[in-house]
């Protein structure tokens, strides 16, 4: 089967002045339909570069990424953010919820941009934040609601048009011990009722029996893979 | 992203900023004021001007003189600047020209009772009179078929007075009558003074006419002049020169010296003027000062739009500082937004669209604010000024500020370009904001 996410040696290096840091240094990855990827690795080893990269915010330095079959390194704003919009769904550590909106409207926020007529979206709103027990709290505003709350509404965001996938950068990185469980258990049963592709990055290791597959990085490569099932290490030396 | 869409997020936007936005509204409701009263107060200078010039007579009017001294013209040569029946009939067909009239005149003294008065009368196409729209205070205008017959203007009838005592009343005379008597002799009704012998001895013949009608405008030049019928007075001039014993030159074509022209739409009248003075004829209208009065409202109405035009830019300046303000302060919300799925453009839109409402907003009470204003210096001002001037009503022309529709609907579709002018770069910058630098800063 093709692979939906595949990216060929991609290195990334940030240019300050002088300095040069490599955030990425030669990463070759292929991810499946359906699957619930986790990146662990030791702050600053890359993991957020590589996603960004991988959703098109980010140009890599060197290497191809496709995704769907798309040229994601070669789009301009313009396409990439067309591509985000039908494709991609961003769940954020802060959550980066609208301030001054309520709950329902962050959530039809992505719908709003793809230009759903307003009834329907509503519903898939009002759908998408039962899907993640917030029902009933349609107005409330980002203010008047606790931190785990928040990133549920975040998540009902992300879902809310069913991307075919869905990045979280530390989603719970915010959030106390249970009620991070509570949020990374709703994401995940989320991704695989959906038939979802998640892709995780989090310090928790204890996250990593739900997932399909565990990357950790270092240093800007991949140090190993587990596959889930196989239960053997995927050594992939560099 | 639907524009009803990025209307509401805009109006959701600008009501989240309050005092921001209204700060920035009121900027522009100043502008567009200082713009509109300043070109109203043009309007009523130039509307003004104006009614002055109207009170030096008939905008309509056009007197056409020949271009050419005496002479006699030979056939077929060029007779430009002559007024024959070929140049009449060309004039007629200039573009703006409603009706046109050869005209001879001849000063005569007119005589009813003991009473005379001298005046020019005026030898016209009687149909023309009607096109000319003059209208009559008494009686009726003049008849193809009226044979002797006269109309006076409108202040003719106060000029009678007694030559042997020089007693001066202020009531017209009836001139409603046929007891007329129309002479050369100047000095027709005054007796004799012996001694005097001014080597009168011509003796001029007497005709005898009837007034048919007084005309009723009364401050151009119509109401200072006799008109009878060309043919007719045509035939007294010709009995007064050889009276007088002048050389009649004799002419192959006929011609005249004098021509009115009339001008249905008086914005066309200076384009009439030209076009004649072009075919070498002399011209005299009211409408020449109208020109140049026009000329001077335009210029001062250009310095006042100037004033208010420094405050509209002004108020655009706030414009754009309130939208970079804004991005500033929204940028983490920007980049959000990018990231699930904004288009550029939309971004764009949505940021041009709010700077473009503070326009509209502004404009909008602006312009009712300036109809206020004008309203208020057409009622309260203007006394004050006819107060200090010691009269009331006069001195200004009747009002002091016009406001013309078309002003309100360009003050609005302008201060709304100033606003989208002012939002450009603040809507760009925020369209190549990068989004994760945008999420990164906290
Ligand atoms: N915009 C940037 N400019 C310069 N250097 C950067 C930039 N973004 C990331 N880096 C550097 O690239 C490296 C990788 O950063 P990255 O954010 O991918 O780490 P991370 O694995 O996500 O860490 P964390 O777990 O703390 O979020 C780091 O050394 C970081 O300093
Ligand atoms: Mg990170």
């Amino acid at each position: 089967m093709e692979p939906l996410i595949n990216v060929k040696n991609v290195r990334k290096i940030y240019r300050m002045g002088e300095e040069r840091v490599v955030a990425l240094d030669d990463v070759s990855l292929d991810i499946n339909k359906g699957e619930i990827v986790c990146f662990l690795g030791r702050s600053g080893s890359g993991k957020s570069t590589f996603l960004n990269m991988v959703a098109g915010l980010e140009k890599p330095t060197r290497g191809e990424i496709y995704v769907g079959g798309v040229p994601v390194h070669k789009l301009t704003e313009e396409q990439v953010t067309l591509f985000r919009q039908k494709n991609i769904g961003f769940i954020f550590q802060a959550f980066h919820l609208m301030p001054m909106m309520t709950a329902l409207e962050n959530v039809s926020m992505p719908l709003i941009f793809r230009g759903v007529p307003k009834k329907r979206r509503k519903a898939m709103a009002k759908e998408s934040l039962a899907a993640v027990g917030l029902s009933g709290y349609d107005n409330r505003k980002p203010t008047q609601m606790s931190g785990g709350q928040q990133q549920r509404v975040g998540i009902a965001r992300a879902l809310a048009g069913s991307p075919k996938i869905v990045f979280a950068d530390e989603p719970t990185g915010n959030l106390d011990t249970n009620t991070a469980r509570d949020v990374m258990n709703l994401i995940i049963k989320q991704a695989r009722r959906h038939g979802q592709t998640l892709i995780l990055v989090t310090h928790d290791s204890s996250v990593a029996e739900y997932a399909d597959r565990i990357v950790t990085i270092e240093d800007g490569n991949i140090l190993n893979m587990h596959m889930k099932g196989q239960g053997e290490n995927d050594d992939k030396e560099n | 992203m639907s524009n009803f869409d990025i209307l509401e997020l805009c109006f959701r936007n600008l009501l989240r900023r309050r005092a921001r936005t209204v700060l920035a509204v009121t900027g522009v409701v100043v502008g567009t004021c200082a713009i509109v009263v300043m070109l109203s107060i043009g309007f009523g200078l130039a509307a003004s001007f104006q009614e002055q010039i109207e009170s030096y007579g008939n905008l309509h009017m056009i007197e056409v003189y020949s271009g050419r001294m005496g002479g006699p013209v030979a056939v077929g040569s060029d007779d430009r600047g002559i007024i024959n029946d070929r140049n009449l009939a060309k004039i007629e067909k200039i573009k703006g020209v409603a009706a046109v009239t050869p005209v001879a005149s001849e000063y005569l003294t007119i005589a009813i009772g003991k009473k005379v008065a001298g005046t020019e009368i005026m030898g016209v196409k009687p149909e023309v009179l009607e096109k000319f729209n003059y209208e009559v205070q008494e009686g009726r205008l003049l008849k193809e078929t009226d044979k002797n017959a006269i109309l006076f203007g409108n202040q003719v009838p106060y000029w009678f007075y007694d030559p042997n005592n020089y007693v001066w009343s202020d009531k017209p005379t009836n001139v409603m009558t046929d007891k007329i008597i129309l002479t050369a002799n100047w000095d027709y009704g005054r007796k004799k003074t012996s001694g005097s012998g001014s080597g009168q001895d011509i003796v001029y013949k007497e005709y005898k006419v009837k007034g048919i009608g007084v005309l009723a405008a009364e401050n151009d030049q119509s109401a200072y002049r006799v008109y009878m019928k060309l043919d007719e007075l045509e035939k007294i001039q010709a009995q007064v020169r050889k009276e007088r014993g002048e050389r009649v030159l004799p002419s192959v074509t006929k011609s005249y010296d004098r021509a009115l022209v009339y001008v249905g739409n008086i914005n066309d009248s200076s384009a009439v003027s030209k076009e004649l003075r072009n075919m070498e004829f002399q011209t005299w209208s009211p409408s020449d000062w109208l020109d140049a009065m026009k000329q001077t409202a335009r210029m001062i109405q250009g310095v006042l739009g100037g004033i208010g035009g420094i405050s509209l830019f002004v108020a655009a300046l706030g414009i754009t500082n309130t939208m970079i303000m804004s991005i500033y302060e929204r940028t983490k919300e920007i980049g959000v937004m990018k990231v699930i799925g904004a288009n550029l453009r939309d971004i764009r839109k949505m940021f041009l669209l709010e700077a473009g409402m503070i326009g509209f907003i502004g404009g909008a009470l602006g312009s009712m604010v300036s109809c206020l204003i004008s309203l208020l210096m057409n009622t309260v001002l203007r006394d004050v000024i006819g107060m200090a001037l010691g009269f009331i009503g006069g001195g200004y022309g009747s009002s002091i500020s016009i406001v013309p529709w078309w002003v309100v609907v360009a003050a609005l579709v302008f201060a709304t370009a100033i606003g989208m002018a002012a939002g450009f770069y603040p809507a760009r910058r925020a369209m190549n904001l990068s989004a994760l630098e945008s999420l990164r800063n906290e």
